[in-house]
């Protein structure tokens, strides 16, 4: 069994320092596992459900706005930058970096530009939740086995 | 015309030519980079258009011209000639006609006169011959007859001058003439005799057949008869001659019967012999009564030479030739003395026109036989204006004079050139004049296009270029702009990373489990890091200024405080290095300025550190003055400038002045100035302007030893001009460089603190101080020494350690012996000190020996034995010891059991000797006190410890706090975004220095209490907090070095709630983020609230302000609220807003919260939470009424401090009410 959960553990850290090495997370992330103990035990996992149920609302109101024949840019772009602020606190640094994209194109009032941008931030949205869902999957196999989540002692 | 062609062919071919010299060109350039290709391909083809419709504006207006200057030529000359010429033409045909009109009209009048005269004979005779026939005709009748006919004859010849000659020629051929000679003058009678003539038979004869007879007898009668001729007197006829006989008809041409052969009028032209011109003679018939027959013939001959001489008049005035010819062209008369006869065999003959001696006439008469041949036009009439005689040009005219018997024809010939001589000539000089003055305008006109419209072109090149340039222009600003402002949107991606990484190796830096080489390699990676973001931030400095964003603060600071900060910091830097750093900022300097700090503080860490990577031994001196007046009172200035020799400073001085006069006029500014001053190794002269260059260094291969862009001083000057200062480079005597630069700051009005400092000076000098130096540099104890010698401080300088026990030895001697009335004169060292000894000995009240740490020596044991040494002059004097940063502790121990209490950390600064001095005097006021009270306390007194902070948290007393405190906290905060080093560390050290308090309020209480006790109540906080300190410190070392106390901060927080007990209202609307702040806060120990806007924000403040009151009313009512953390906290401690909030974001918010407590006079801290990283953001939130900033993702540690430092400051300002209340 210990071996086990000793495999998940390396699994859990590799797999985390993917995330890192391809950009998807940044030490944001770290900062929220910190803040993680035992008065709240899955913070974490709060944080980033709270993250994906309010990007998805998010993401619907920008298709939404951008379906739109006058796109309203100023409320497209308060959308984005709510995005990006969350995404940021989480450590999502790649759907942060869609977002400055997506803002610059918001200012130059391109619609196409934001389309494109909008399919982007979609993009990495989803592909941070996945790797994020799995990343959380992992450690809750490694909490159900028994074992502690290691502390991420690679950063960068 | 001929020319402006030309000239447009020569412009054609310029132009050609300049196109092939611009296409070489193009050529050429070509070489040059594709760069420049594409500009200069635009450039050219425009060049080229615009060349092309130039040219063809040039053409084409000088064709307009050449076109308007012909049309006026030829209307000119068209007018002038044609006009006149007709007119002329007009008149000449006038004159023509009149001249040659005469000459006929006499002829006319010569032949009426002679028909007339004829007629007038013929009929006298008639009635002669009929009266003398009517009867009979005896032989005597018949001579009575010839007599009387004679006489009448006579008569009418005498009366009529004209006549040549006049004849009655009689039937029976006997001839009655006269003739008048022109040639001889002489009148002459010609008769043929009578002898042969039987008048009655042949009378009679005659009367039968007239016709046969008459011939036959005449022709007999002629050849047979006698002819005489007899002279007469012109006026009387009578004979004055005798008679000759002459041949007949040789004389005058006698008009006999045959002559008359039908019985009428005739006429003819004559010749003779005796006259050169031709005579008309007319001949008519004298009938008999019954008109039958013919008596006799009567014959007028009439000269044409009259007419001729009539010709010749004419001509003689008008000029020309006058002729006159019958109609078969013999010439009668002309105006010329031409013979008009010719002599032939035959007798004289008339000429024929054509054969005329005269040239003229003849070939008028030729050229008139040649244009009309047969055919004379009818009645002969030609008038010919442009006939070729010669080589002259005439006028040929001819009238036809239709006599019955003779028609003549009348031609004159006038050369042109008398008619219309002068006009043509004017005509053609008009015409040379005409068009020589239009091809002149026409030239000139062209050269004037020329000029004008290469004016134009040229122009319109230049303006084409001059688009293109400001095209360029622009394009080169606007990529300028980008970059600096990519740069300093950057700012925010940049620094991030970079603070990451710090955080991170600080907590790293607290964990427990690193071994020490590891340690030791993060600690290093901390280092490196920093560095970096210094760098970042330097470049990011400079991309912020060259965007135009740096927006300098106004706020006030204490300079003074700032700067003794900064030379705190680099003094700890620099003790490695062999070096001295000194400030000194003259007294007149006003203590609060308003401005930027940080930006101030920014200038003088850049040129402090610059001067100590390149100085290795010597010193590096900070001096500032103001330019209040222009005398310097500041110590270092008087040093200064007598090391000068004034060389270099007459003109600086003057020029001070004048920047002082223009400062002191702008809105109350003052100049400061200050010289940064080291013995490094200095810059060459000719690198003085260049080293404020951005990336510029003096020496290249600087950055290799040294390290460094090149930004420093870039940002310092940028920095400097902002704040409308100047710095230089500045010549200085020996080796090193000095920097001199002027700032402008508005002093501020608050001049209490100054005042102060004045009064606590001038209490020095009353106290009549002696202060002895020992210290190790020799600059800044001279300057030192100096001023405390203007502040009227006795000082000693001295240099080490057994210079100073000579002078301690005899000064504590005299002084001992003056207080036992003996005076030892062998102990003085020498006359100065013994003067001074003298002089200071008498109320002498306090011997103040400060002594640098390094006269000890340490490297033996022996400095214990030197500071027992001391001991026996402790009670006599104070002693201050200034240690360095890395004094160990073992040291500080040995001094403090030694019972030196006041010490310091290098450098000695004013302030700091204030302080010395202060305590001194408060200690011998005490004493004295002691003296006279007795009190118990006085050994606890003894072991109290005075460290005089270097951060020096409260430098002044506890009643200026609350102001100091506030600048401090801004400083802080503008720190946090530009100088993590410098802000981190006095974040840090602040963060701290609370944390100590909150400790020590907490847990010890009873030892401050303690501490606290043995003191006056008027011993300021501050003291007692660096009593705390000092505590403290003996388990971790205090204030020495700033990463120490990070570390001590880190490894204090990590085990701590800092925030416990605080009450934070969260405004944010993202809910990760709302989560992840709060979960951060309440780990702190914070109590947070969370609401999802702005307009939440302001209710839940309300709220708490209803519930508060409401509770004041009555506590139950409190217990309705409905958040049980609302409900029992009394109020928030602080606001974290989110910018960016639906309903109302936090700029509103704010706003809507400062004004609710307009009235109030409560102030609930507000900080913001924004995504933006500029300064702009950071002014709009401070505009609104924030008072701090903090930007995402959160970082935690500044969170804290932020919060920390405001709260703080509330709590503070709560427990000054409270204790006071108390």
């Amino acid at each position: 069994m210990d071996g086990g959960v000793g495999l998940l553990q390396r699994q859990l850290v590799d797999y985390r320092a993917s995330l890192f090495n391809e950009g998807i997370l940044n030490e944001q992330f770290n900062q929220l596992q910190s803040l993680q103990d035992e008065s709240n035990p899955d913070f974490v996992v709060e944080v980033v459900s709270l993250f994906f149920e309010d990007s998805v609302r998010l993401l619907n109101e920008l298709a939404k706005s951008l379906d739109q024949r006058n796109v309203d840019f100023k409320k497209v772009d308060a959308h984005v930058h709510q995005l990006k602020g969350s995404s940021s606190s989480i450590g999502a640094q790649r759907v942060q970096n869609a977002c400055i994209a997506f803002r610059s194109c918001c200012e130059e009032k391109n619609v196409e530009g934001c389309l494109k941008c909008l399919q982007q931030v979609t993009k990495e949205y989803y592909l941070v939740k996945n790797k994020l869902e799995i990343l959380l999957k992992l450690e809750q196999q490694i909490l159900a086995a028994g074992g502690s989540i290691p502390v991420q002692s690679e950063v960068i | 015309m001929g020319l402006p062609v030309g000239t447009v062919l020569y412009r054609i071919f310029r132009s050609c030519k300049s196109c092939g010299r611009s296409r070489a060109a193009e050529g050429t350039k070509r070489f040059q980079g594709d760069v420049l290709q594409e500009e200069f391909q635009f450039a050219s083809s425009y060049c080229l258009s615009s060349y092309y419709s130039v040219f063809v504006v040039r053409v084409a207006i000088m064709a307009l011209l050449a076109i308007l200057i012909g049309m006026l030529t030829i209307l000119t000359w068209h007018i002038t000639k044609v006009y006149t010429a007709k007119s002329l033409n007009s008149l000449a045909y006038g004159l023509r006609y009149e001249l040659l009109q005469r000459p006929l009209l006499r002829m006319w009048s010569l032949l009426n006169s002679t028909v007339e005269i004829t007629t007038a004979q013929v009929k006298l005779s008639e009635y002669v011959i009929r009266r003398y026939t009517s009867q009979p005709i005896t032989r005597a009748q018949q001579v009575e007859l010839y007599d009387v006919m004679r006489d009448v004859t006579w008569a009418l010849f005498a009366s009529h001058k004209a006549l040549n000659a006049i004849t009655v020629n009689y039937k029976n051929g006997f001839v009655q003439a006269f003739h008048r000679d022109h040639r001889s003058n002489g009148t002459f009678y010609i008769y043929s005799d009578l002898v042969n003539y039987s008048i009655s038979n042949s009378y009679e004869m005659n009367t039968i057949s007239s016709h046969q007879r008459w011939n036959d007898q005449s022709v007999q009668g002629n050849l047979s008869a006698i002819w005489y001729r007899v002279p007469l007197d012109p006026v009387s006829g009578e004979k004055i001659g005798k008679r000759q006989t002459i041949p007949p008809d040789d004389l005058i041409n006698i008009a006999g019967p045959s002559q008359v052969p039908d019985g009428v009028a005739s006429w003819h032209v004559a010749v003779s012999k005796f006259t050169d011109s031709p005579f008309l003679s007319a001949a008519l018939p004298v009938w008999d009564r019954s008109n039958t027959s013919i008596v006799a013939v009567v014959g007028a001959t009439t000269a044409l030479f009259s007419v001729g001489q009539l010709m010749k008049e004419l001509v003689e005035f008008h000029r020309g030739h006058i002729y006159l010819t019958s109609q078969e062209g013999y010439l009668l008369m002309t105006s010329t003395n031409a013979p008009l006869l010719r002599n032939s065999t035959a007798g004289p003959k008339l000429v024929m026109a054509v054969e005329s001696e005269d040239n003229v006439i003849r070939e008028g008469a030729q050229w008139l036989q040649r244009a009309y041949p047969n055919k004379f036009p009818p009645s002969h009439e030609v008038h010919v204006e442009n006939a070729r005689l010669g080589n002259k040009r005439c006028y040929i005219d001819s009238f036809f004079l239709n006599l019955k018997r003779l028609p003549m024809v009348g031609v004159i010939i006038i050369p042109r050139e008398y008619l219309m001589g002068k006009v043509d000539e004017r005509a053609l000089k008009t015409l040379i004049i005409l068009i020589s003055a239009s091809v002149c305008i026409l030239f000139i006109g062209c050269v004037c296009i020329l000029i004008l419209t290469n004016g134009v072109s040229k122009e319109m090149k230049l303006r084409a270029e001059l688009i293109s340039q400001l095209e360029a222009r622009r394009r080169a600003e606007a990529s300028s702009n980008y970059k600096s402002q990519f740069l300093a949107n950057m700012s925010h991606e940049l620094r991030t990373p970079m603070a990451a990484v710090i955080g991170l190796l600080d907590i790293l830096l607290c964990d427990d489990c690193l071994t020490n080489e590891q340690y030791g390699t993060v600690t290093q990676i901390r280092k490196c890091s920093t560095a970096l973001l210094r760098l970042l931030n330097n470049i990011l400095d400079l991309s912020k200024v060259e965007s135009g964003k740096l927006v300098l603060e106004e706020a006030e600071f204490d300079l003074g405080r700032e700067l003794e900060g900064l030379m705190d910091m680099f003094s700890a830097q620099c003790i490695n290095h062999n070096l001295e750093t000194i400030l000194d900022l003259s007294d007149d300097m006003p203590k609060l300025v308003r401005g930027d700090s940080s930006r101030v503080v920014q200038i003088f860490a850049n040129l402090i550190s610059n001067s100590i990577k390149f100085t290795t031994s010597g010193h590096i001196v900070l001096r500032g003055w103001c330019n209040k007046s222009n005398v310097h009172s500041g110590m270092g200035r008087t040093l200064h400038n007598q090391k000068e020799c004034t060389s270099a400073n007459a003109p600086k001085s003057k020029e001070q002045a004048a920047i002082a006069n223009i400062t002191r006029r702008k809105d109350n500014k003052m100049a400061f100035w200050f010289e940064v001053d080291d013995t490094g190794c200095g810059i060459d002269p000719s690198k003085w302007e260049s080293v404020f260059e951005s990336f510029e260094q003096a020496d290249p291969s600087t950055s290799r030893t040294h390290g460094g862009t090149g930004l420093g001083l870039c940002i310092v000057r940028t920095l400097v001009n902002k704040m409308g200062g100047d710095i230089k480079v500045i010549k200085k005597n020996g080796p090193g460089t000095l920097i001199q630069l002027h700032l402008l700051l508005s002093p501020s009005m608050k001049g209490d603190a100054e005042q102060q400092r004045q009064h606590s000076l001038t209490q020095f000098s009353h106290n009549s101080l002696v202060v002895i130096l020992a210290l190790s540099g020799s600059v800044g104890r001279s300057i030192l020494s100096q001023w405390l010698y203007e502040k009227g401080v006795s000082t000693w300088q001295v240099a080490d350690w057994n210079e100073l026990i000579h002078i301690l030895d005899p000064l504590f001697q005299v002084r001992s012996s003056f207080e036992k009335d003996t005076i030892d004169d062998h102990q003085s060292a020498s006359e100065l000190l013994s003067k001074k000894a003298s002089r200071v000995g008498i109320g002498i009240s306090v011997f103040i020996v400060v002594v640098d740490v390094v006269l000890l020596d340490l490297t033996t044991s022996i400095w214990k034995e030197q500071l027992k040494c001391l001991g026996k002059y402790c009670g006599r004097a104070k002693f201050a010891w200034i240690l360095n940063h890395n004094t160990s502790n073992s040291v500080k121990m040995e001094l403090r059991r030694n019972g030196h209490l006041l010490m310091m950390n290098r450098p000695l600064y004013k302030t700091k000797v204030v302080q010395i001095l202060e305590a001194a005097i408060k200690e011998k006021d005490n004493l004295e006190e002691q003296k006279v009270g007795a009190s118990p306390s006085a050994g606890v007194h003894q072991h109290e410890c005075i460290e005089i902070n270097s951060f020096h948290y409260d430098g002044e007393s506890s009643d200026d706090s609350d102001g100091a405190e506030r600048c401090r906290f801004e400083k802080k905060k503008r720190n946090r975004t530009r100088k993590p080093t410098i802000s981190q560390f006095t974040v840090v050290n602040n963060l701290a220095k609370f944390t100590e308090e909150y400790l020590q309020n907490n847990q010890h209480d009873t030892r401050a209490a303690k501490c606290s006790s043995s003191h006056d109540r008027g011993v300021s906080t501050e003291t007692e907090l660096a009593c705390k300190n000092s505590r403290c410190g003996e388990e971790y070392e205090t204030g020495s070095c700033p990463e120490e106390r990070n570390d001590m901060y880190l490894s204090q927080g990590k085990g701590q709630r800092s925030l416990e007990g605080l009450r934070i209202l969260l405004a944010e609307d993202t809910p990760v983020l709302q989560r992840v702040a709060a979960i951060m806060l309440e780990k702190m120990g914070a109590i947070v609230i969370v609401v999802g806007d702005g307009l939440q924000a302001v209710n839940a403040l309300n709220f708490c302000k209803n519930a508060e009151v409401s509770r004041a009313a009555s506590p139950l009512i409190s217990e309705i609220a409905s958040h049980p953390q609302i409900s029992d906290a009394s109020s928030f401690d602080l606001v974290l807003m989110d910018c960016q909030m639906p309903k109302m974001d936090g700029y509103e918010a704010t706003k809507v919260i400062r004004k609710a407590e307009l009235g109030t006079g409560s102030h609930i801290p507000i900080v913001a939470l924004t995504a933006h990283a500029m300064s702009s953001d950071e002014a709009k939130c401070l505009e609104v009424g924030m008072d701090a900033y903090l930007t995402k993702p959160i970082d935690c540690k500044l969170m804290v401090s932020t919060i920390l430092s405001l709260t703080r400051r509330m709590s503070q300002f709560s427990f000054a009410t409270a204790s006071m209340k108390s």
